[in-house]
Order: C-alpha cells, then structure tokens, then sequence
C-alpha cells in the first residue's frame, strides 16, 4: 500500500485528571472512507480537534504525504490541508452562503469580491452533486443544506482530508444515503476522508478502514470488509454486548395522557408545534422519532408547562394541566426526564442525595422547613442500590458523574415517585453501551408495570427497539402513528423527511 | 429676544447647532460600532472620552498645539481601549461591569489630574481651537450653506468616517470577518479567524475614537475642560448604535436626532416658552433610556454581543 495522506503517531494529550489521548496512532489514505468509532469519552473528539488545530498535543508528531507539519492553529490545519465539519455547524446563520465559504480566507484581496466565490461554488456544488444556491441566507436553509456549505466550504479550500464528526446525527435515513453518495464520490477523486460516529450500521456501509479506540487508546485499526458490526461493537466497549432489548406484547391500556391541538412556538417566537393530537396509554411506550429540531424539545417542555403553550389542552386522567405550574404536573402524576441532564435535569454543584429529593423536598423536610438528613440519606442510598449509581456515594458532587449514572440518579428519581405516566428526551444521548442497556431495560419495566410512557428520540434504533407505536414528528406536526409491527426504517425515514405514507391512510387522529 | 420660533433664521441655526453638537456623538458611536460588531459591549467609551478629553486638554495646552492635542486624545484612548480590551476579552470579566467601573475610575483620574494642572494657575486656562472652515462655493448655498458647509475639520472627518465604516464593515473581507466574529465566534475561529485578536482590534478602535471625541469637545467646542464636559455622552453613544440598528449610516441620522434634541434645549432656553428648561435638558437622556430598555428593536444586533469566547 502506498503511503498514508496523514499520519499521527504518538499522539498524548492530557487534562486535568485525565489522559484523553494516550499514545494514539492514527493513519488515513487518500481514497478511502475512515470510520473513527468510540464511545463518548473515548478520546476521538480530541484527537480530531488536535488534527484541526483546535486543541494543542502535549507530544507527538502530525506528517502530511510523508512531511512532518506543525498545526497550533485552525488557519494552520487549512494550510495543511484538513477540513473539519463539526458535529455542530460552524455557520453564521445571518450570512449568505458564498460569505460563510469565503469567511477568513485570504485570497482575493480586501474588497471581497464574491463573484469569482459565487461561480466557484457553482461549480463545486455541480462537480459533487451538493446543491446549493449560494446566495441564500444560512437561517433559511433547511439542515441538511447547512451540511452540505459545510462540506463545499471545505473544498473551496482545497482539503484534502476532510473530518465530519457525528454527520448524521441531524439528518433522516434517506439524507444520509446521499451524503454517503457525496462522500464516496469525493473518496474517490482522491480526497482523505473521516468519520467520526458511534453508528455501527453506518461504519459497515460506508467505511473503507476503521480505527477503534476506547479510554483514550486505539484498540485496533482494520479493513471494514474484514469485520462485523458485533466484533466492532465488542472492541469499542471492550466486551460482549447485545443490543437487543426483548419485548413482550401487552394490550394498550386506557388512556392516560391526552395532548390535543397543542399550538407552542419556540424562542425565536417562530412556531415550533403546530397542532399535536397525541393520545398516550397505560402500559405503552410510544415512541416519537424525527430529526432533531423539529419541534420535538418545545413539545416535552410545553406539556410540563416549562413553556407557555399558545393554544390546545394537555390533560392528565382527565384532569386538564395545560397552564398548571410544573408541580402540578408531578401531583397528577406526570414525570418528565429532560434532554439536557446537565443544565435542566439535575443541580451540577449539589450532591446526590440532595438531587434525588429535587421536586418531593417537601417530603424530606420538618414543619418548621428544616432538612431531615437521617431521611435524606435513606432515601438516597436506596436510590443509589436499586439503579446501580457509580459512586455509590451519596454525597458525591452530581456535577462529576457521568452521563450514564447522572441519567440513572435523573430516571430513577421520577421512577420513585411512581408516576402514571413519563415524558421521556433523548434518554440515551451520549451514554456509553452498557449505560443505553440499564436505561432501556428501566423504560421497558416501567412499561410492563403499566405506565405510560412518551419517548422522544433522535436515534431511530431506540425508537424502533422499545416502542409500541412510532409516531413521527415533522416541522412540528404528526405526521402519522404507526404499529411497531409495520414500522420499517425506509418508511419512519420517509416520514421524518416530511412525505406521507402513501399505501396506507395515516392513523393521525385518534 | 424677539425670535420668531418658526422663522428660518432661527430653524437654520437651530439645525447647524444639531450638526455640531451631533458630531462627538458620532464619531464615539462609529467607535463603538466596531467593537459591538466584533461582540464586545465597550462601555468604558464614556470614561475614555473623559480621559481623551482631560489628555488633549493637557496637551494643547502645554504645546500651544491644537493638533497634538488631538493626539493627545487619541493616544489615551488607545491606552485605554487596550486596558479595557483585555479586561474584556482576556481577563473574560463581565463587560458591563468593567464599562461601569471603568467610567468612575475616570471621573476621579481626570478631575484630579485637572486639579493638579491648575495648581499655581489663575483660573482656568483657554486652549487654542480648530476654527470653522467654511466650503467655497457650498457654504454660500442658502439655508444648507450654513447648516452643513461652516464647520471644524473634525466633523469633516467625523462625516468622512462614516463612510469608512460602511466600506470596511460591509464591502471588506475584514469587516466581513469582524461581523463574523461577532455573530458566531466559534465558526470565525474554525475559519482561520484570530477572534481575540480581532476584538482587541475593534475595542481599541472604539477607545481611540472615545479619546478623539473627548478631545473634540475641548477643541472644537468649548476650549476649556470641566469634570462635566461629556456628562453621559459616551452612553448616549450607546443608544445612537441602537437606534442607528449597528449599521453607520443609520448611526449618523440617530446622532443628529440626539444633535438636534440637544440643540433643540439651547435653543428654546432663548424663548420664553412656560416649561421648565430641565425637562429639554432631559431629552437626550430619555431617549438614551428608551434605547437601552430594548423598546427600539434589536434587529441587528450581533448575535454573540457580550458574550465572552473561549478558545477551547
């Protein structure tokens, strides 16, 4: 084999506390399509970002086509040759297109011209099949668009390698089979690229070669032809692991949780839900997919009323809490674990024990409004057993934990309060393996005890693994609620790209 | 006096009264427009007009120069929109509240200074200021002669300035990148943009420009220097980039408005009109607060302003 395009050898980069990256070597061809697969935390991220100038190396040594380069800064990384699209887009959302391609280059003098950049593009977009009018303004274009700069504003200046961390994560099925399509056709004029993911399906279609690593280490480098989605699975966790969640069949229950014509906008005032009819039922998960952002956060946080609702009615077993205080949410028995553990689900600087009585401290406290600690802590340690917390420590600072104990500390202090039915967000976004397997198996029991549950999701897998019914959110309507039974991924994909199951009327009502 | 309220005479004065005083206005608001595009809230500017405005005095002064004077002005600015820079942008300390601080340290330093200047001296003392040039041909047209024609260099400049800002904020690629970082630091970085570096660029433009302003109210306008002499003209500034919508133009109709206000209290203190010269007086600073309480808009307004951006 010839030579690699960029190589890393050695590579140590160290936090406070931590060694994220340990000795990595890492190496991509031109041609090939590399899949970097890691848990979170796993140290991927920071070597990409020390790749794109982003963090400094404390040693090691970076060579490009056999020639040792030093990148201290993004501008350098450009130099070099590399381009990085972030898992988060790096756009200015009030500029054009062509202005956000030609943002801090050099070339073309002071003036800026844009005309020579504007046809540039033209052709760019033409040559890779990335459309793209480049006088649109950022905010107007939908998110695949905004990949889609991001990638040409990579060959407008001429990288070779190009990064994408996470590039599907905001995109629907059928997106990112034509970003792969893109992506292949650029391997194969000669580009170097990367892909930063912790989807095995996605490696096992689309990589050439992939590196694993796990705890800041690469565990191994091989040929994807040569592995299985079990054997990369067992390298990046470092053991076995089985995905597979079972799922009795159980009769739908009465109703519980009942949304109708919900109407909520967003922050920018911009409608975010337009007229949601959900009816939820005990002893059911039903799943809600979409691609993020498309009203499903204004919706969880709308039916506990943590946003005003415009128009429409939540009803909870017939008692009406469209514009009740949150608290009255958890009175009638509706728990809600949010999204954002960090900053909406838990006290970052408190305990845990202080954390697990957020909501109920009304319980814990004497008639003159003092703590009762001997009461806390009971409570805490019983917590902390029943969903196997890491440290077990109940005086542990929350803030220190990682996601998977925070998530389990975050379910299990709603399941204590044995709710009738959750608003469940994003349980597992950025858990580790073996933490999406405790998550998954607390919801399905929580099910089978009769709850009813709300699952809000971005990742597919977790939707079609746990859910009864699937309804699929689309620019801030249902766009219909189908069966587990005849869900396929094709057609949830299709739905969450807006376009109606045409063979059968939709159950949209109901 | 016998004036008649609605004569020409009076309107025509009245007018080239508004240009003149809107032009220290103006160009500290040009100032300020550069570091806000670039994120950085500078309200530090009212205290470097103080200090722009005691150095320049000084300076003149001492040299019998009106031109080092202005140098005078601006070097302090400078001095001090690099200080206030790094509070900012290195230090990350809060923005508001190192403008305000900032302002009161400014207050002292300058009226201490001016006191220990005039120790041994009888009275205050006059500096020299730039004298009036008036256009050949365009300061003869009726009416519009006088009003715009018949001023000082600075404004002159002032004006011209106006015109720089739009060129380079919006026909540049360096205001292009300025904006940028304003908008979304983190993407300005990943496109090879310094961000720090473009912020101490911007807010030691918008100090220099305070420092000039200071300086152009003790030489274009009164040749004396008083603790008094910006009394919340820097904030007023503030309002002028609200009002003006973050864009130079529109700035320079906001500072007239504020001119004109201004003006409008001197003016009508002449007739007597039965309402209290206080309530004229307060004009501009009414206006100032209805900016600032966010009751104008704020369509334009950068989207990461304030906000402080770490490197990672």
């Amino acid at each position: 084999m010839s030579s690699p395009y960029l190589s890393a050898q050695k590579i140590v980069k160290r936090f406070p506390g931590v060694i994220a990256n340990n000795q990595v070597d890492f190496t991509v061809n031109r041609g090939e399509i590399h899949a970097l697969l890691g848990e979170n935390g796993a140290g991927k991220s920071t070597l990409m970002q020390i790749l794109y100038g982003m963090y400094q190396m404390d040693s090691g040594k970076i060579s490009i086509e056999g020639k040792q380069r030093h990148i201290h800064t993004s501008k350098d990384a450009i130099k070099a040759g590399i381009g990085m699209v972030h898992q988060e887009f790096m756009l200015v959302r009030r500029f054009s297109v062509v202005e956000n391609i030609v943002l801090g280059m050099d070339s073309d003098g002071i003036t800026g011209n844009l005309t020579r950049a504007r046809e540039r593009i033209r052709d760019l977009s033409k040559t890779h099949g990335l459309h793209v009018d480049p006088d649109q303004v950022i905010e107007h274009l939908p998110v695949g668009a905004q990949q889609r700069v991001e990638i040409l504003k990579l060959l407008f200046r001429e990288a070779q390698l190009l990064i994408l961390d996470e590039p599907t994560a905001v995109l629907t099925p059928q997106e990112t089979a034509a970003l792969f399509q893109v992506l292949r056709h650029l391997a194969e004029q000669g580009h170097a690229i990367v892909i930063v993911t912790h989807k095995l399906h996605e490696i096992m279609s689309v990589s050439d070669r992939v590196t694993i690593m796990r705890d800041g280490c690469v565990v191994s480098a091989l040929e994807t032809r040569n592995s299985s989605e079990n054997q990369l699975a067992k390298l990046m966790v470092g053991r076995d692991v089985s995905l597979r969640v079972t799922r009795s069949v159980r009769p739908r229950g009465k109703p519980i949780l009942k949304i109708s014509d919900l109407h909520v906008t967003d922050d920018r005032n911009q409608k975010a839900v337009t007229g949601i009819d959900i009816t939820l039922h005990a002893g059911e998960v039903l799943g809600l997919a979409g691609v993020d952002g498309n009203g499903q956060s204004e919706l969880a946080q709308a039916l506990l009323n943590l946003r005003a609702i415009q128009s429409g009615q939540v009803k909870m077993a017939d008692v009406d809490l469209t514009h009740r205080s949150p608290a009255e949410h958890h009175r009638n028995r509706l728990a809600y674990v949010p999204a954002d553990r960090r900053h909406v689900g838990a006290l970052m600087g408190l305990s845990i024990a202080r954390n697990v009585i957020l909501g109920s401290h009304g319980k814990y406290a004497s008639q003159f409004g003092l703590l009762d600690e001997k009461k806390i802590n009971r409570f805490a340690k019983e917590l902390v057993r029943r969903f196997d917390v890491r440290p077990s420590d109940v005086d542990y600072m929350a803030g220190k934990l990682s996601g998977g104990n925070l998530q389990k500390i975050l379910l299990g202090r709603e399941i204590m309060r044995d709710p009738l039915a959750y608003v469940i967000e994003q349980p597992t976004r950025g858990l580790d393996v073996g933490a999406v397997e405790a998550v998954w198996r607390e919801i399905l029991s929580e099910r089978d005890a009769g709850k009813a549950i709300l699952l809000i999701s971005a990742e597919l897998e977790e939707i079609l693994n746990l859910s009864d019914r699937i309804a699929v959110i689309y620019e801030g309507r249902i766009m219909g609620i189908v069966e587990a039974g005849d869900a396929s991924i094709e057609k949830i994909g299709l739905m969450m790209a807006g376009v109606l199951p045409d063979s059968e009327a939709p159950e949209i009502r109901r | 006096m016998e004036l008649d309220f609605f004569s020409g005479a009076f309107f025509a004065s009245w007018l080239a009264a508004s240009v003149r005083l809107a032009g220290p206005l103006l160009l500290v608001a040009l100032g300020e427009l550069y570091s806000e595009r670039s994120g950085v809230l500078n309200i530090g500017i009212e205290g470097t007009m103080l200090l722009g405005a005691i150095a320049s005095y000084l300076v003149a002064w001492q040299s019998g120069s009106t031109w080092f004077g202005l140098m005078g002005g601006i070097l302090i600015g400078c001095i001090a929109g690099t200080y206030l820079s790094w509070m900012y942008i290195t230090v990350q300390a809060s923005q508001v509240v190192v403008g305000i601080i900032f302002n009161i340290f400014a207050l002292g330093v300058a009226s201490y200074v001016y006191r220990l200047a005039l120790r041994g001296v009888s009275g205050p003392q006059t500096v020299e200021m730039f004298k009036p040039i008036a256009i050949p041909f365009l300061s003869e047209i009726p009416f519009i002669g006088p009003v715009l024609f018949n001023h000082t260099i600075l404004l002159y400049a002032t004006a011209g300035l106006v015109a720089v800002a739009g060129y380079v904020l919006f026909r540049t690629k360096f205001g292009l990148n300025l904006r940028a970082v304003g908008e979304n630091p983190a993407a300005a970085e990943t496109a090879g943009i310094r961000v720090s570096h473009m912020r101490y660029m911007c807010v030691i433009i918008s100090g220099a420009a305070a420092g000039a302003s200071g300086a152009y109210l003790v030489l274009a306008q009164i040749g004396q220097f008083r603790d008094t002499i910006v009394a919340g003209q820097g904030f007023i500034a503030l309002a002028i980039v609200i009002f003006g919508r973050w864009s130079p133009y529109k700035a320079a109709l906001a500072a007239l408005i504020f001119g004109a206000a201004d003006a409008l209290q001197l003016s009508i203190q002449l007739f007597q009109i039965d309402l209290p010269p206080q309530l004229f007086l307060s004009l501009p600073y009414v206006l100032t607060i209805l900016a600032m309480s966010g009751l104008v808009g704020k369509a334009n307004q950068p989207e990461a302003l304030m906000v402080p951006y770490r490197k990672e």
